[in-house]
């Protein structure tokens, strides 16, 4: 590894800028991250930044029930997301669906089967300590190479396969339409 | 001024905010980790069935075991399983529940195996009760025996306290009787 590689690895563990994702949450998760980055817990002692868009994040937050509409929309937020990216499942909803769970509009699948997740953090919700420790624990992945997206990118690339594009959305339609594409 | 005050006051003191591992104090009330007490349990299902989310499932290997299952991935921490069990298997700590890298599969579950007894008595397989559940009321030897015959043997002490053994028949008397579960 270059030392130039090596110096950007390790600005990505000391600045990692997250961007949150609600799949359908009850909004407890959420309501977890506002103290987060309040003074109290502080994500900026660890170079964690909020920003409102995924193109500028290398962590999305996941926190949520999946739905059928929300889907669709994981996958274009993620795709939108600048590699190496990681990804954090807050509380049991994105790995069950919860209590949720068997509700029509609720797909019964982990968030595991949508996209590739690198830490989940239990709770319901979980602490904001907890979240923070899972952001910290996804950048050091990020550092060390070793989130699942990273490692699938690596692996094609020792398989020297061309490199799949992700699926580009049809903005020609309406945003609503778009979502009940994703819809069974 | 004041800001002035305030920043040299701060100056050498410790930063106020809260790292990863430094928990602030909680209630004994608060709901974290799950725990199970695998000795304690006697797989009766309750925490199966107040559980709404459907957390807690069992498997069983006919006559060897039976094993209490906890998917942390389903569970909303509501406590209804540790107020409703009744041997206080479960019980949620006040530490939080770490933070997980593998898929929601291995690592965010927990299994207790509730290795099956035979009875002392009859040979049946089954679950045994925890020392506590049975209370002073069982003898050491009753201890071992299964649901069916512990049902015998209560209705046995009944019948006895009724019956002065002097005017019951020899063929009713416990020893002989309890040839079958009945
Ligand atoms: S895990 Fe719990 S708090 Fe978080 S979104 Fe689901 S139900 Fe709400
Ligand atoms: S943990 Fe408690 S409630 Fe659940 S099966 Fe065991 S004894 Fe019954
Ligand atoms: S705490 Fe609530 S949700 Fe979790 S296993 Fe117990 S009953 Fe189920």
């Amino acid at each position: 590894m270059s030392i130039l590689s090596r110096v950007v690895a390790i600005a990505r563990r000391k600045s990692p800028w997250i961007c949150r994702l609600n799949a359908g949450s009850c909004n407890g998760c959420d309501i977890e991250i506002t103290p987060l980055l309040s003074p109290r817990y502080d994500a900026e002692q660890l170079g964690i930044e909020l920003h409102g868009t995924p193109k500028h994040a290398d962590i999305v937050l996941i926190s949520g029930t999946l739905t059928h509409r929300s889907r669709k929309a994981i996958l274009d937020i993620y795709d939108q997301v600048p590699s190496p990216k990681a990804v954090v499942a807050l509380g049991s909803c994105p790995a069950s669906g919860n209590v949720f769970a068997g509700s029509p509009t609720v797909l019964n699948e982990s968030l595991d089967t949508i996209v590739p997740v690198d830490v989940w953090v239990p709770g319901c919700p979980p602490r904001p300590q907890a979240i923070l420790d899972g952001i910290a624990r996804a950048a050091k992945l990020l550092e060390e190479g070793a989130t699942r997206s990273q490692l699938a990118r690596s692996l094609q690339g020792q398989q020297a396969q061309p490199q799949p594009q992700p699926a580009q959305p049809d903005l020609t339609q309406p945003e609503l339409a778009r979502c009940e594409q994703g819809r069974p | 001024m004041a800001m002035l005050k305030t920043v040299l006051a701060n100056l050498l003191q410790p930063s106020r905010t809260r790292a990863p591992a430094d928990m602030p104090p909680v209630p004994q009330t608060y709901r974290g980790a799950l725990v199970h007490d695998a000795g304690r349990c006697t797989a009766c299902g309750t925490c199966a069935f107040v559980c709404a989310p459907k957390a807690i499932s069992f498997t069983q290997v006919p006559g060897i075991s039976v094993s209490w299952h906890f998917f942390i991935g389903q569970c909303s921490f509501c406590g209804l399983c540790e107020q409703n069990c009744p041997t206080h298997a479960i019980s949620l700590e006040t530490a939080v529940p770490g933070v997980m890298n593998n898929a929601a599969g291995d690592g965010l579950r927990l299994e207790s195996i509730i290795a099956l007894k035979p009875c002392t008595r009859c040979g049946a397989a089954h679950v045994p009760l925890p020392e506590s559940a049975m209370g002073s009321q069982w003898s050491e030897e009753e201890k071992g025996y299964c649901p069916e015959c512990r049902r015998w043997a209560a209705s046995a002490k009944l019948r006895s306290a009724f019956i002065p053994a002097e005017t019951a028949t020899p063929a009713a008397s416990p020893a002989l009787e309890g040839a079958g579960h009945d």
